[in-house]
């Protein structure tokens, strides 16, 4: 451990409260600790740093390591963002008898984490307050953990629909209204229950997970280091980038590879350019969810010229490919950077001027202020992240927190406000894409010559572990990864931002009107993602057809597998 | 609220027209810009180089003897363009083409047969720097017809099926390159 690290004041704290837990700390990668603890005590531990030290709660990383040491792994993942920290508790627990006390009751931020750690691999969450199924399909069969090693990735599973998790029942005198399976304004599969009592929201309940595709079970038993990058930037739409660069930086941290300087700015700057991009688009949805057109139509014109500014650096506006362990691929040319800098002047412009005229448009506050509260004893408790934590006036933010890329060389402010409304959210992200822009500029005066790729002489060590957030536009993308000895990695865990934003909804909409629900949700800037069941309307003879399950599955697999 | 409106109003008068032509005129692709793969049976030496980086593994490759069938399923392909990077005779490579909609899947497949010899060069297979490329990737080469992805990710046999109670069996590692 550095001498710095020992310095820290959570250490203080955890090693006054747990005295053992000293001589169990590794740090492999500076500010990543990582401790061996036994399970009856990672609970404990866990609880402890988040309610008295103030640790974030990240996720949990189950492992099937039954191969190795003949038992599962559970780590529990935790931030400390004022000090630069990452503390990873793990246990290990026997392959007959996978149990952990579930930590929820105290950290509600855990939840979801517990209970996919159960559904993917079996640890069984014990005492957790709602341990019903989240990831799996409803119809997967009972008893089955696909991410356990004896399941490959094309496994076809029997279907047994009488698994279909409950559903939440509605307090007494309410109405349900659905809104989903598919959402509305994003075009993506979410299915939310209102309960409703008038036009009041007093309650609700979230199915989702409709599109999950098994990108981890591919990371760790199929494709190689380098083939990962190029999954992972397929995992979002918008924020390509932001998961490739998540994933390699990882690796390159766990294997020691020094990235060339030049390589981490032009990573830095595409991260940039996409933020802008996201936020611009983010902004304008929001106007289309108001039913503001003006505001999608006019950003979104300012938007394009940055997608083409994508391609022009890399090929394509979308699915960048420019990520590789150890490096970049394509370079930015001084023709390039000079694009770059015409392009921005522009789009800086044009904002500015749209920024003007919206910070005064009192129709657009009247929907959007002490709109969807979220206070910020709540979005700490719910590990919020991105701008939603910040829009409720909690100040993290992972380029300045856990720098990564060329951050730590670029100065980094944080946009805060304390609002904790939608509009709050929505003057967080209209300032980032100034902030954004400045900070393009200054990566690209300092940027420095040489190389874009490390050389990688032999094969990568096997079996460490190394973590890496990037901030993505909607929040904390965190990506852990431990190598492993068959060149691909032996647990790829990843965790996009609206995961925790997603459990911070139900909180953000109780209370609120049904008309403000589209908005409160699209004010966290979701990103689900495909369908779930169709009804057709046969224009020619006016008869509605509801597809059933069976149906569509066979439909879809069809297309699907050609 | 009259001067946001206002000025919300100059903004969209002078946006000007901004949508374009196409498709009834072409639109043309920046000079980076990977479109549909291309590549050149003339001077393939069928190393496999690029079967083995391919991430969505649409390149595979099957060893028949004296000739070796490489098979594009360009249905799957992403357009990352490793396989254009890591080739050493650049015998692939991205075009400009992205108009490959199609009601066919098959319009996107295409076949390559190569007759193999001895590198009369130097006599050696190819290797390439990364050493992470070097590692062999699993499934993209097969000895015989039909050997390569064998179960893989698009069904030449379908996909396994489960069979209770789940038994801790390995796929073989059958097919796998030399």
């Amino acid at each position: 451990m550095s001498p710095e690290t020992l310095q820290k004041k959570f250490l203080r704290g955890l090693t006054e409260q747990f005295p053992d837990i000293l001589g169990k700390l590794q740090e492999h990668v500076p500010g990543q600790l990582i401790a061996v603890l036994p399970r009856e005590e990672l609970p404990k531990v866990t609880k402890y740093a988040v309610n008295q030290l103030g640790a974030r709660f990240v996720i949990t990383v189950a492992t099937d390591q039954r191969d190795k040491t003949g038992d599962f792994g559970i780590s529990y993942i935790l931030a400390f963002d004022e000090e630069k920290q990452f503390l990873v508790l793990h246990s290990n627990l026997p392959a007959d008898d996978p149990r952990i006390e579930s930590v929820t009751p105290e950290v509600p931020a855990a939840n979801w984490a517990e209970r996919e750690a159960y559904d993917m691999v079996g640890i069984v969450p014990e005492g957790h307050p709602d341990p019903r199924r989240l990831v799996l399909p409803d119809d997967f069969p009972a008893g089955i953990h696909p991410l356990r090693k004896e399941y490959q990735y094309n496994t076809r599973f029997p279907s047994e629909p009488q698994n279909a998790p409950p559903r939440m029942p509605p307090p007494e005198g309410s109405t349900v209204v659905p809104i989903g399976p598919f959402y509305p304004t994003l075009e993506e599969p979410a299915y939310f229950r209102l309960f409703l009592d008038g036009e009041r929201v007093v309650g609700s309940d979230y199915r989702g997970f409709y599109n999950h595709r098994a990108v981890e079970k591919l990371g760790d038993s199929e494709l190689n280091y380098n083939q990962v990058p190029f999954v992972a930037q397929q995992i979002c739409g918008i924020c390509g980038q932001v998961h490739s660069c998540a994933y390699v930086e990882a690796v390159e941290r766990a294997c020691e590879i020094e990235v060339p300087m030049r390589a981490k700015y032009i990573r830095t700057i595409l991260l940039e350019l996409e933020r802008i991009h996201s936020h611009l688009l983010w902004v304008g949805l929001a106007g289309h969810i108001i039913a503001f057109d003006t505001v999608l139509m006019q950003l979104w014109r300012i938007r394009e010229p940055v997608m083409w500014l994508m391609e022009r650096v890399t090929g394509n506006r979308k699915h960048y490919s420019s990520n590789l362990v150890g490096g970049v691929r394509f370079d930015i040319t001084p023709e390039a950077a000079d694009d770059i800098r015409r392009v921005l002047a522009k789009v800086e412009e044009e904002f500015k001027a749209v920024v003007d005229a919206v910070l005064i448009d009192t129709s657009l506050m009247a929907r959007l202020k002490d709109v969807g509260i979220l206070t910020e004893e709540n979005a700490r408790a719910l590990g919020a992240v991105g701008p939603t934590a910040r829009g409720s006036n909690v100040a993290i933010d992972c380029r300045v927190d856990h720098p990564y890329a060329a951050y730590d060389q670029l100065d980094v402010q944080k946009q805060v406000q304390d609002g904790c409304d939608c509009w709050a959210r929505t003057l967080v992200r209209l300032y980032e894409v100034f902030e954004s822009i400045r900070l393009v500029r200054k990566a690209l005066d300092q940027m420095p010559g040489g190389p874009i790729m490390a050389k990688i002489d032999g094969p990568l060590p096997a079996d460490r572990i190394a973590l890496c957030s990037v901030e993505a536009a909607r929040g904390e993308s965190h990506h852990y990864v431990r190598t492993g000895e068959d060149n691909r990695p032996y647990r790829w865990r990843l965790r996009a931002p609206t995961y925790p934003n997603l459990q911070a909804v139900g909180c953000m909409i109780q209370g609120v009107n049904l008309a403000d629900v589209p908005i409160c949700i699209g004010s966290y800037d979701p990103c689900f993602s495909c369908t779930e069941r169709v009804e057709t309307l046969d224009v020619n003879t006016n008869e509605i057809r509801v597809y059933t399950r069976e149906e569509l599955q066979e439909l879809s697999r069809r297309k699907t597998l050609g | 609220m009259f001067k946001a409106k206002l000025k919300e109003a100059v903004i969209c008068f002078g946006a000007g027209r901004v949508t374009l032509k196409y498709p009834f005129e072409p639109s043309p692709v920046p000079p980076k810009f990977r479109g549909k793969i291309e590549f050149d049976a003339r001077k393939c030496i069928a190393c496999g180089g690029c079967a083995n980086v391919c991430p969505p593994r649409c390149i595979v490759i099957e060893d028949m003897g004296e000739v070796a069938k490489i098979t594009f399923n360009l249905d799957r392909c992403i357009q990352c363009a490793r396989c254009y990077e890591v080739c050493p005779e650049k015998a692939i490579w991205p075009t400009d083409e992205f108009e490959t909609a199609t009601p066919d899947k098959s319009d996107l497949k295409s076949e390559m047969i190569v007759w193999m010899s001895t590198c009369q060069r130097c006599g050696r297979c190819f290797e390439t720097d990364n050493a992470i490329d070097k590692f062999e990737s699993k499934r993209w080469r097969g000895r015989g017809p039909g050997e390569a992805n064998k179960h893989g990710i698009f069904p030449i046999k379908p996909p396994i099926d489960f069979s209770m109670p789940g038994s801790l069996v390995r796929e073989p590692e059958e097919g796998q390159g030399q």
